[in-house]
């Protein structure tokens, strides 16, 4: 496991202190991914787990929070995966990061069961905010 | 009554696209009406009407995103298969987050639209079966007493008959008589059944 952050404060900002939701992250992803991955391990727990079995299990858990597919598992066959983890936590926000041009996969991702899908490179502002919304 | 045809409106606003798309249907077998605007289509379409909708996503007037809002809060759930020739990932995700079946990318083949044509058809049958489904349950809820339908909601919670009568203040033996005539009225074979037709129609959560 790569990134793990355990600090405990969770999204939730002034509220008080709140049940950590973590951000799992399926695949390795793009080195301006990863930056805007760890940035977000200063608010909530990010993990990476080393394969697509563990992603799933961790999925499972009551402290999902979100699933980030990124963008290395592009060559994977990921609409079967996705539709997985739909089948396992049918309310978790699933979020697919694609290259700009595969609007295809974009569709398809969206009719397996990603929530939104977030262009390479993602904006540290715009997966922070759709990350905050979904775990609220 | 006849059933209407399973019909497939085509809008866009360039004419060589729609007649092109209109021509390729034909040959497909598939009755086709082409507009070439969503005003046009909202002047002409009936929600009786099964079939699907080829939809271009830039359109002078009223966008195909607007058009589908428009579709969306007027409950009409007829399939959309969005075409574009300039789509990007905010544009596909924000329709497919809004219902779209499909977005197609221009250009595309052939074969291509009108294998998606055939599942939305498909879709729609399937909405409108299940449609009429909830819809004949509804009208069975509606046939129901206010005490039936007390008994209803309190037998489908899952309570025995004895908390059901305790609940309402009656006797054991006027909540079976109640029962009974919820399963004849509801026609239900068993509480299962019954549970199932509820859940057909309660809000989403």
């Amino acid at each position: 496991m790569v990134g793990t952050n355990d600090n405990g404060s969770g999204l939730n900002g002034d509220r008080g202190p709140a049940r950590v939701r973590t951000i799992i992250v399926a695949g390795q992803s793009s080195e301006r991914t990863r930056e805007v991955l760890r940035a977000l391990s200063g608010f909530t727990n990010v993990i990476w787990p080393t394969s697509l079995e563990s992603v799933l299990a961790q999925t499972s858990s009551k402290d999902a929070g979100c699933l980030v597919i990124a963008d290395d598992l592009r060559e994977e066959p990921i609409d079967e995966f996705l539709q997985e983890a739909r089948e396992l936590q049918r309310s978790l926000p699933i979020f697919v990061i694609t290259d700009p041009d595969d609007v295809a996969e974009a569709v398809s991702a969206m009719r397996h069961g990603a929530t939104a899908v977030i262009e390479i490179p993602p904006s540290y502002a715009a997966l922070c905010e759709e990350v905050s919304r979904a775990m609220q | 009554m006849k059933d209407l045809p399973q019909t497939v409106f085509v809008v866009d606003d360039d004419d060589a696209v729609r007649d092109s798309l209109r021509m390729l249907l034909k040959s497909a077998g598939v009755h086709a009406e082409a507009c070439a605007s969503a005003q046009d289509f909202f002047s002409i379409y009936d929600a009786s009407q099964p079939g699907c909708l080829v939809l271009d996503v830039r359109m002078p007037g009223m966008s195909g995103l607007e058009m589908q809002h428009e579709l969306n809060l007027r409950g009409l759930t007829m399939p959309v298969i969005f075409i574009t020739g300039h789509g990007d990932i905010p544009m596909a995700v924000e329709a497919m987050q809004h219902g779209a079946f499909d977005f197609l990318q221009k250009p595309f083949r052939d074969q291509e639209l009108l294998d998606r044509v055939q599942r939305a058809l498909v879709r729609d049958m399937e909405n409108r079966a299940r449609l009429r489904h909830t819809d004949r349950i509804r009208e069975r809820l509606a046939s129901l007493s206010p005490r039936e339908r007390e008994v209803l909601d309190l037998v489908t919670q899952g309570k025995a008959n004895k908390m059901v009568a305790g609940d309402l203040g009656v006797s054991q033996r006027t909540v079976e008589i109640h029962r009974a005539h919820v399963m004849q009225k509801m026609e239900a074979g068993s509480l299962a059944e019954l549970v199932r037709m509820m859940m057909a129609v309660a809000p989403p959560p």
